[in-house]
C-alpha cells in the first residue's frame, strides 16, 4: 500500500469515527444569495403521509435508497428519551411503552418534563460558549452568571416562542427580563486589571470585548461569521469591514458585569430599603450624640485635611500606629501646604522616605507619596511592607511656613496616627495633629481596646464600637437591598461613544465613524449615529425576529435537526455562508423554516413534528447495500446512531446507579476542590449530594478541562461550539474504567440492583440490563454476566455495563 | 512521499459529499487496528528533518536582556533614560531608567556567544543552539501572550501547536499519549490547559498532562481490585461490545473503534509506568541533568527533562516542558517586575542545568538529529527598571527564543533588537513565523495544515507566517 493510500484510509476512517457531524464541507457558489432571501414555501412531495418523510424519501429514491422500517419500541423509547431529555427511560417506561407504543403521547410526556429544558439548554450554551468565568489567566468567577443558564432552561421548558427567546437575549432589558442578557456576555473577556496601561492595550481589549459579542450574535442567530470581517472584508461572504463596525455600533454601549435582576425578589428587596434607611439614620443620630457628649472630633475622611497654625518647618512626618482593618499602612499621596503651594511635591524639591515599602508585582514605593498623582490608572500608592506601625517622612527643599497637611488614603485607612513637623535648626519634632480626640470611622473594625481614642471610660469606647458595628451591618444590608438581586449580564451605558471603523482591525488607526447597522446584504435598520440606547438593539432584535427573516428560522430549525439526527441539513450549523456546507435537502430546510414560523416559532411543536416522522422513528441498523451508496447516512436511509455527549454519559450513569439528584436551578456545583483563578484547579475524586446533580448545573469554568468528561469532547467555553466533535480515545476508556467516580457509581448501581431484584443472580443480571439498556439480556449475555457476578461480584458486572458501547450510544 | 498527502483529507471530504462508499471500504479495512487510531503515524507534506519536538516554555516572560541578548550599549548607558521613550508607559505603568544586565555576560562555546552568568550551562551549549533574537508578540499580557506562543491566537480556545502536530502526524508510539504536557513542579503555567488544548480539533489530539510528580489520572485499576478481577471485567466488557457490534450494528466503525480504544488503554497502562519510572536512569545521567540536586524544585524539573527525553525516545511526537508556574508576582515564574535579581537567581538554578543536560543527553544519544528542541517564552522584558522597583516590565516588542537540533543551523544567532534590547529591529520574527518554521522542520506546510471551524479553514498560523529559511541547515 502506498503511503498516500494509507493516508487516505486514515483520514477517511478518522473522519467517520470522529468528525461525524462535520464531515461534509462541500461548497456552493450560489448558496448564500439563495439563503439570503426569505424561505420559500414549498409543497411536500405527496408520496408519504408525513411531509418530512416526503422530502426525505424523494431524495432517497433519487439515490436508489429507501427508508428503513420502524425501530423496535424499546429502541425508539431510548432514542426519544436521550434526544429530548438526555436521560435513559426507566424499566417501567419500557414495559408500558412496549405494551402500548403511543409515540405521540411519549413525545408529549418527554417535552413536558423538566429534563427537556435541561438537555436542550446545554445545546444552546455550547453554541454561544457560555461559561461562568472570565477566561484567560485569572479566569475569575462570574458569580451571578447562573441566572442565565436557568433562564434558558426555563424558557425552553415554557416553550417560549423562539422569536421572543431571541428578542429577550438582545433587548430583554426593555421588557425587564435581565437574566436573558447573559447571552451577550457569554464569551470570555479579560479583566481591566489584566490589561496593560498603555492606550493601545486598553483600546484593543475593548475591541476584543465587543468582538466576542458580535461573534455570539452573528453565529448563533444568523449562522454568519461576521467576526471574520474585523480586519478586512469577509473573504467568502458579502460582508464588509464596514458591516462589522456598523454591527459593533449597535452594541457600543455594552459593558460586561452584574446587573440588577428585576422581578418579584427585586421588588421585595426594594420595599425593605426605607425601613433599613430609617434604622441607619437613627443609629447615626445616636452616634453623633455620643460624639458631642464625648467631645470628639468628626471622623477622618478618605482625603483628610489637618489644619494648624502656620509653622516654619523643614520636614513633616506621619506615624501611623494602626489602620482601620489591620492591613499594612498605605497612602496614595501626602501633601503639605504653605498657603497655596504644596511644598511636599517631588517637583518642588521634596524628598520622601518611609519606614518600609512593600514590593509586590507593582510599585509600592514611598516615591509615590509625592508624585502629585492620585489617578489610580496611572499612579501607585505607598504601601508599608507589613501591617503594624509605620511612618513616612518628607523633607522640604527649604524651610517653609506650613499651615495644613492633606493625605489621601491608599489601600488601607489610617486609624490612629500622629503628624509632626520639624522646625528649622531643631532636632525636636513638634506635634501638629493626632487622632486621640477623634471619633473612629464606621469602617474601623478594630476592637475597642485596640483604639487609641481617649474617652472618659472604656465603656464609652465600647459604646462607640457597638454603634459603628451596628451601622456597618445596616450599611451592608442597605447596599444589598438597594442593588437588588444581581445577574451577570450585559449592561448598557446611555452615553454612547462614536464607533470607529478601524483599519485592518488596528485600534490605533481608524477611518472615521459609522452609524449602527446590520450587514448591508441583510437590509437596513434606518439607524443613525444619533440613535440612542436601547433603540439600536431593539431595532436589531425586531429585525432578527421578523417572520420573513432569511436566516433566523432556517438557522434554528437546522440546529434542531442536528441535535435530533447528529448532523444538520446544513452540516455547518453556525455557518450558512459560502464556506459552509450546502444543504442536503434545501427544500426541506425551507419547508421547516416556514412551518416553524407559521406554528408560532414553537420549538416543542417542531420537535413533535420531527419526531412523529418515519425518518426519526426508523431503525438505526446498518444495511450494507445502502452503506455503499451513503456511508454517512446523510440521506437518512436509517437513523444514524451516535455516542452520547459527555453530560449525557455522566447523567445517565447517575440515573442508572439511582444517585441522580434532580434538584433544579441555582448556583452550580463544583468539579474542583479548589477554584484556581491564578493557581491550579484540583479535581474532586468523589462526589455526593449536589455533585450528583445533572451536569448542566455544574459550575462551568472556562478553559478548564473537567476530570473524565473533557476527554468525551465536552467543550471548554473557549470557542463557539455549534457541533461537538466525537473522539474515541484510550483516555476515555481509562477514565470510565478506573476513576473513583465511575467505580463508586458501579457499586451504587449494584446495590440498587440487589435491592430491586433480590438475591437471585440471574434476576440481578436481568434487572441491571433493564436499567442500563432498557432490555433483557440475551441468553449468552446472561451466562457471561452470571459468571462474572459469581466470581467477581455484581459491581463488576455494573462496571462492565457502564463502560459498554450500548450504554453510551443513542440507538 | 509527495506534497499531497494531507490534501487527501479534502479529497475524501469531497468524496463523502458525493456519496462515496466510505463505510463499505472502511469495513474492509477493519482488521487494521491502526486505521482506527487517531495517533497512528502519518507522513507530512514533505520529508521533515524533525520527527519529534520538545518545547521548553518559560512561563512569566524570561528577560532576554539578562540572559541571551547582550547589549554593550545598555551597559554603557546604565542609569540613563531610554532615548526617545523617556516617559514610556508600559503594561504596569511608568518606566524608570535603562538598567544594565543584572548578571555579567561572557563568551561561551567555540562560537564565543555572549550569554549571561544566570544560565551558564545553557550558555555552554551555544554551539548547538540557534538563537532568535527578534521575536515579537502582539499581546503584552501573560495569558493572551502565552496563548499566542502556544496556539497562534491571543484568544482562548484555539488548538495548541502540539495538538496540530498530533493531528497532522500522529505518533510514533501507540502505547503512549502522542502529545504530553509536563507541568512545572511548582504549578501550572498562566494560561493553564489552553497551552495544550485541542481547541476545536477532536479531543483525541489534546495534550495529556503529567510529569515526574504527577501521574496520568486514572491510569491504573482501582487499588481494591485484583488484576484477575480487572481482567475478567474487561473480558466481559469486550464480549458485550462485540456482541453489540456484531448483532446490532455489523460493520460500525465507531463501535469497533471503541473496542480498540480499550485495548489501547490496556497497553498504555503497561507502557506509561515503564517510561515514567526514572529508576532505570543511571546515576551519571541523573547527575548530568541535575536530578541529584538537593534543590527539590531543580531535581523535580530535571526529572521532567529526563522524562521528556524518555518519551521522545519512545516515539512520542510532541512534549511540552513548562518552567515557571502561575502568576505570583514573579515568585514562582519569570515575571520579574519588582525584585528580578533575587527571584531570577532562584529560577535560573532550576532551569539551567536540566535544560543544558537535556541538550547534551539528546546529543550524545544521537537524538538531536531528529528531535527539535524549542526554547520559548511569551515575551521579553524592558531594558529599563520600572519606576520605583528593582524589576523590568513586559516587553513584547523584542525578545529571544531559541531552537536546537533537527534541521536547524547550530551555533547561529538570527535577528536582533536595537542597541538596548527594547525593540526587534533586524529580521523581525512574529510568533507565526516561529510556528511556520517549526512546522516546516516537521515536514508540514503551515498553510496547508487546516481544519474547518465556524466558517474558516483554520490554521495554526492564522493568515500569517513565513518560514525562516536562513536558519535551516
Amino acid at each position: 500500500m502506498s503511503p498516500a493510500t494509507c493516508q487516505l484510509r486514515f483520514f477517511r476512517n478518522i473522519l467517520i469515527l470522529i468528525f461525524l457531524s462535520i464531515s461534509v464541507v462541500a461548497q456552493s457558489q450560489e448558496k448564500l444569495p439563495r439563503l439570503l432571501s426569505a424561505p420559500v414555501r414549498t409543497e411536500a412531495p405527496q408520496s408519504a403521509g408525513h411531509p418530512i418523510d416526503g422530502f426525505i424519501m424523494k431524495r432517497l429514491k433519487e439515490s436508489g435508497l429507501t427508508i428503513s422500517r420502524t425501530a423496535e419500541p424499546s429502541t425508539l423509547l431510548r432514542r426519544a428519551h436521550f434526544v429530548l431529555t438526555g436521560l435513559p427511560p426507566r424499566p417501567e417506561h419500557v414495559v408500558a411503552f412496549e405494551q402500548a407504543p403511543n409515540t405521540e403521547k411519549l413525545i408529549d410526556e418527554l417535552l413536558n418534563s423538566q429534563h427537556y429544558g435541561e438537555r436542550w439548554a446545554q445545546h444552546w450554551l455550547d453554541i454561544i460558549r457560555w461559561a461562568e468565568t472570565v477566561g484567560f489567566e485569572t479566569n475569575q468567577e462570574r458569580k451571578n452568571a447562573w441566572h442565565y443558564r436557568d433562564w434558558v432552561i426555563n424558557s425552553l421548558n415554557a416553550d417560549k416562542p423562539y422569536d421572543e427567546f431571541i428578542f429577550e437575549q438582545i433587548a430583554g432589558d426593555t421588557r425587564e427580563i435581565d437574566a436573558a442578557l447573559g447571552f451577550l456576555v457569554a464569551g470570555p473577556a479579560n479583566l481591566p486589571g489584566q490589561i496593560g496601561r498603555d492606550v493601545e492595550a486598553m483600546r484593543q481589549a475593548r475591541q476584543d470585548e465587543l468582538d466576542e459579542v458580535i461573534r455570539t450574535v452573528s453565529q448563533s442567530i444568523l449562522g454568519l461569521t461576521i467576526g471574520c470581517a474585523r480586519c478586512h472584508d469577509h473573504k467568502f461572504d458579502p460582508i464588509t469591514e464596514r458591516d462589522y463596525y456598523a454591527m459593533q455600533a449597535i452594541f457600543s454601549g455594552l459593558t460586561y458585569g452584574d446587573r440588577r435582576l428585576r422581578g418579584m425578589e427585586n421588588d421585595m428587596w426594594s420595599d425593605r430599603v426605607p425601613e433599613v434607611e430609617d434604622r441607619l439614620k437613627a443609629l447615626r443620630i445616636e452616634l453623633e450624640k455620643l460624639r458631642v457628649q464625648l467631645k470628639l472630633n468628626a471622623p477622618l475622611s478618605d482625603v483628610q485635611t489637618d489644619s494648624f497654625e502656620p509653622t516654619e518647618a523643614t520636614a513633616v512626618r506621619m506615624v501611623i500606629y494602626e489602620t482601620g482593618n489591620g492591613k499594612a499602612a498605605s497612602l496614595y499621596e501626602f501633601e503639605a501646604w504653605s498657603k497655596d503651594k504644596n511644598v511636599a511635591l517631588a517637583t518642588n524639591g521634596a524628598i520622601s522616605n518611609a519606614s518600609s515599602f512593600a514590593l509586590s508585582n507593582q510599585t509600592r514605593h514611598f516615591d509615590n507619596l509625592i508624585d502629585g498623582s492620585v489617578d489610580k490608572r496611572q499612579a501607585f500608592p505607598w504601601v508599608s511592607a507589613k501591617p503594624g506601625q509605620a511612618f513616612i517622612e518628607i523633607k522640604f527643599a527649604k524651610s517653609e511656613s506650613v499651615d495644613r497637611v492633606v493625605w489621601h488614603k491608599g489601600s488601607s485607612m489610617p486609624a490612629d496616627y500622629l503628624i509632626e513637623i520639624l522646625p528649622p535648626n531643631s532636632s525636636t519634632w513638634k506635634t501638629v495633629s493626632h487622632t486621640l480626640n477623634r471619633l473612629p470611622r464606621t469602617d474601623d473594625t478594630r476592637a475597642p481596646e485596640k483604639m487609641m481614642v481617649v474617652t472618659p471610660s472604656e465603656k464609652n469606647t465600647k459604646q462607640i464600637t457597638d454603634l459603628t458595628a451596628a451601622i456597618r451591618k445596616q450599611l451592608s444590608e442597605l447596599a444589598r437591598l438597594s442593588a437588588g438581586p444581581q445577574t451577570y449580564a450585559a449592561n448598557f451605558s446611555p452615553d454612547l461613544e462614536p464607533t470607529l471603523v478601524l483599519k485592518r482591525g488596528d485600534p490605533m488607526q481608524n477611518s472615521g465613524t459609522i452609524a449602527p447597522a446590520i450587514p448591508v446584504i441583510l437590509g437596513n435598520l434606518q439607524l443613525t449615529e444619533q440613535t440612542p440606547e436601547p433603540d439600536r438593539r431593539v431595532a436589531l432584535a425586531n429585525d432578527l425576529t421578523r417572520d420573513d427573516h432569511p436566516l433566523t428560522a432556517r438557522v434554528i430549525v437546522n440546529r434542531i435537526w442536528q441535535y435530533h439526527f447528529g448532523t444538520g441539513l446544513v452540516s455547518t450549523t453556525s455557518d450558512f455562508g459560502k464556506m459552509g456546507a450546502a444543504p442536503t435537502h434545501p427544500e426541506l430546510l425551507d419547508y421547516l423554516a416556514v412551518w416553524f414560523v407559521e406554528n408560532g416559532w414553537s420549538l416543542k411543536k417542531l420537535h413533535r413534528f420531527i419526531m412523529t416522522s418515519q425518518t426519526f422513528q426508523q431503525s438505526s441498523r446498518p444495511n450494507q447495500a445502502a452503506a455503499k451508496i451513503d456511508a454517512g447516512s446523510r440521506l437518512l436511509w436509517r437513523f444514524p446512531p451516535r455516542r452520547l455527549e459527555a453530560e449525557g454519559i455522566r447523567d445517565t450513569i447517575l440515573a442508572v446507579s439511582g444517585k441522580l439528584n434532580l434538584e433544579t436551578g441555582g448556583p452550580g456545583w463544583d468539579f474542583f476542590n479548589r477554584r484556581g483563578g491564578l493557581s491550579d484547579y484540583t479535581s474532586k475524586e468523589t462526589f455526593d449530594g449536589s455533585g450528583w446533580r445533572r451536569m448542566i448545573y455544574a459550575h462551568k469554568i472556562r478553559m478548564q478541562a473537567v476530570d473524565i468528561f473533557s476527554s468525551f469532547d465536552c467543550p471548554d467555553g473557549g470557542q463557539l461550539t455549534p457541533t461537538r466533535t466525537q473522539s474515541i480515545t484510550p483516555l476515555q476508556s481509562l477514565s470510565l474504567l478506573n476513576s473513583p467516580f465511575a467505580n463508586r457509581q458501579a457499586s451504587f448501581f449494584a446495590e440498587r440492583v440487589k435491592a430491586e431484584a433480590g438475591s437471585d443472580v440471574s434476576k440481578q443480571i436481568d434487572r441491571a440490563f433493564q436499567l442500563a439498556y432498557s432490555r433483557l439480556p440475551e441468553a449468552n449475555e446472561r451466562v457471561v454476566m452470571i459468571e462474572l457476578a459469581t466470581k467477581h461480584g455484581l459491581s463488576q458486572v455494573c462496571r462492565a455495563i457502564l463502560n459498554s458501547s450500548e450504554f453510551v450510544f443513542i440507538p | 512521499m509527495n506534497s499531497e498527502t494531507l490534501l487527501d483529507r479534502r479529497r475524501f471530504l469531497a468524496g463523502t459529499a458525493q456519496g462515496m462508499s466510505s463505510m463499505a471500504l472502511a469495513s474492509m479495512l477493519q482488521a487494521e487496528e491502526t486505521s482506527q487510531n487517531p495517533n497512528a503515524p502519518r507522513t507530512g507534506h514533505f520529508p521533515g528533518r524533525a520527527k519529534n519536538v520538545i518545547v521548553v516554555f518559560c512561563s512569566g516572560a524570561l528577560s532576554h536582556v539578562d540572559t541571551f541578548d547582550f547589549k554593550p550599549e545598555l551597559v554603557r548607558r546604565h542609569g540613563q533614560p531610554l532615548p526617545g521613550n523617556e516617559k514610556l508607559v508600559s503594561f504596569q505603568g511608568p518606566n524608570g531608567n535603562l538598567t544594565k544586565p543584572l548578571w555579567d555576560f561572557k563568551p561561551r562555546g567555540q562560537s564565543g556567544k555572549m550569554t549571561s552568568d544566570l544560565l551558564p550551562h545553557i550558555g555552554e551549549m551555544s554551539d548547538d543552539i540557534c538563537f532568535l533574537h527578534s521575536l515579537t508578540n502582539k499581546s503584552n499580557t501573560h495569558g493572551p501572550a502565552e496563548n499566542v506562543m502556544n496556539t497562534g491566537f491571543a484568544f482562548d480556545g484555539f488548538p495548541s501547536m502540539g495538538a496540530w502536530v498530533n493531528f497532522a502526524l500522529g505518533s510514533g508510539n501507540q502505547n503512549l499519549p502522542a502529545f504530553v504536557a509536563l507541568e512545572d513542579p511548582r504549578g501550572m503555567p498562566q494560561s493553564g490547559p489552553n497551552n495544550w488544548a485541542n481547541g476545536f480539533l477532536p479531543a483525541a489530539f489534546q495534550g495529556t498532562p503529567f510529569s515526574s510528580t504527577k501521574p496520568i489520572r486514572h491510569l491504573q485499576r482501582p487499588e481494591d481490585l485484583s488484576s484477575q478481577t480487572d481482567k475478567a471485567t474487561r473480558n466481559a466488557l469486550r464480549f458485550l461490545d462485540e456482541q453489540n457490534l456484531n448483532s446490532r450494528f455489523p460493520g460500525d466503525e465507531q463501535l469497533s473503534a471503541r473496542i480498540a480504544s480499550y485495548q489501547l488503554a490496556a497497553r498504555m497502562q503497561l507502557t506509561v509506568p515503564e517510561v515514567a519510572n526514572l529508576k532505570f536512569e543511571p546515576d551519571h545521567v541523573r547527575k548530568l541533568y541535575g536530578a541529584d540536586s538537593t534543590n527539590t524544585h531543580k531535581a523535580a524539573f530535571a526529572e521532567n527533562c529526563i522524562l521528556a527525553r524518555r518519551l521522545v525516545e519512545r516515539g512520542v511526537r510532541f512534549v511540552q516542558l513548562f518552567n515557571g508556574a502561575y502568576a505570583s508576582g514573579g515568585r514562582i515564574n519569570w515575571d520579574g517586575h519588582s525584585k528580578l535579581k533575587e527571584q531570577y537567581d532562584v529560577h535560573g538554578e532550576i532551569l539551567d542545568q536540566p535544560v543544558a543536560g537535556l541538550l547534551k543527553d539528546l546529543k550524545q544519544r544521537g537524538m538531536l538529529q531528529d528531535t527539535l528542541v524549542v526554547f520559548a517564552t511569551e515575551f521579553g522584558r524592558m531594558p529599563m527598571f520600572q519606576a520605583g522597583t528593582f524589576g523590568r516590565d513586559h516587553n513584547p516588542n523584542g525578545f529571544t527564543c531559541w531552537l536546537a537540533g533537527a534541521g536547524v543551523k547550530p551555533g547561529m544567532s538570527y535577528g536582533s533588537t536595537d542597541e538596548f534590547g527594547f525593540k526587534a529591529q533586524e529580521d523581525v520574527i512574529s510568533p507565526h513565523d516561529f510556528h511556520a518554521t517549526i512546522m516546516h522542520l516537521l515536514g508540514l506546510d503551515h498553510e496547508e495544515l487546516t481544519f474547518y471551524h465556524n466558517g474558516i479553514e483554520r490554521r495554526l498560523t492564522d493568515v500569517h507566517g513565513k518560514v525562516i529559511r536562513d536558519i535551516l541547515a
